[in-house]
């Protein structure tokens, strides 16, 4: 039996066994955020904005009350401001499904050809990784009128609205 | 010196230190690797805009299905034919569409190619079939769906 070199046997496993600890310690107890990491953040917190849009425009009246496309028919057109927001409703129905997270509505429309954008909903200013989703809804005469809303529309006329939600996480 | 050089004892133990040198090196680049390849994957998700190309096609579907019973009204009230209220209502409806997304700078246009609206209205309506063509351009990503057949009901 060859029983040499017995201390460089164990001075080896020592070094396996001080080497595996360290590793296990450094992942376990550092959260190491890498690049894509972050980006796949991001992707998850815009498909859920996107989600509650479709959810909140695709859900019968009787599920939400009112849905996206009635909310933004009912609006005023008045420009929001922070802590005095022009769509109450949606402000309700977005923080039960936005919990712990900051978000603004704005609201993008064609008048005389030219883009006119204004706020809805401003709870403040999106930091560096806002999310942005985007749904567009469709308002006739017939939906403002049904929503009291302020928008001036011909019976003959549509108009094409783009709700833009931005979310952001502190 | 002398000494060192005719020692030829722990020659193993240098090559397995070697070994172990090489086998950390790969391994650093294996999970760099990794690395770069999530990035880019990730990026991808990001940066692909199926969210943008499935609001159009959704909006124009629903669109269509909503200006098919406003041109209806319309018909009863103006005289004019359903067919050309409809293409009225769907001219402001690709303008509106091609500013809003101009907006963000994404090219969107839609283009009515064919209708057959023509049962619309009567007592044996079964409903009528628009045919629209979409394309989305972002710079990027270029989608086509020409035609985008609808079937539409009052």
């Amino acid at each position: 039996m060859d029983d040499k070199a017995q201390l460089q046997t164990l001075e080896g496993l020592g070094a396996a066994l001080l080497i595996t600890m360290t590793v296990v310690i450094i992942t376990q107890s550092a959260t190491v955020i890498t690049p894509q990491h972050e980006m796949m953040l991001d992707v998850q917190l815009e498909q859920m904005a996107y989600d509650i849009l479709t959810l909140l425009d695709v859900a019968p009246s009787y599920v939400m009350g009112a849905n996206l496309t009635e909310c933004v028919a009912g609006w005023d057109m008045n420009q929001a401001a922070i802590k005095h927001n022009s769509l109450p409703y949606l402000d309700r129905e977005l923080s039960v499904l936005l919990p712990g997270f900051l978000y603004n509505v704005d609201m993008s429309y064609v008048r005389n050809g030219s883009l006119v954008t204004k706020n809805a909903i401003l709870n403040g200013y999106p930091t560096e990784d806002a999310v942005v989703a985007r749904r567009t809804v469709m308002l006739t005469n017939s939906t403002v009128t049904k929503a009291k809303g302020a928008w001036s529309i011909a019976s003959d006329e549509l108009q094409m609205v783009e709700v833009r939600l931005t979310v952001w996480q502190v | 010196m002398a000494g060192l050089r005719e020692n030829t004892s722990g020659q193993l133990i240098i090559l397995s230190g070697f070994v172990l040198c090489i086998s950390l090196v790969t391994l650093a680049v294996l999970v760099n690797q990794a690395m770069i390849t999530g990035f880019h994957s990730s990026n991808a998700v990001l940066e692909f805009p199926k969210q943008q190309i499935r609001d159009i096609t959704s909006q124009t579907r629903e669109s269509c299905q909503s200006m098919t019973g406003l041109a209806l009204a319309l018909n009863q009230s103006n005289n004019q034919g359903i067919e050309s209220n409809y293409h009225s209502l769907f001219s402001q409806y690709k303008q509106q569409m091609a500013i809003l997304y101009a907006g963000h700078g994404e090219e969107v246009t839609l283009s009515l190619s064919k209708m057959n609206l023509t049962s619309i209205g009567t007592n044996a309506s079964t409903g009528g079939t628009v045919w629209v063509n979409i394309t989305y351009n972002n710079g990027m990503t270029y989608y086509a769906s020409e035609p985008e057949i609808i079937e539409v009901e009052p």
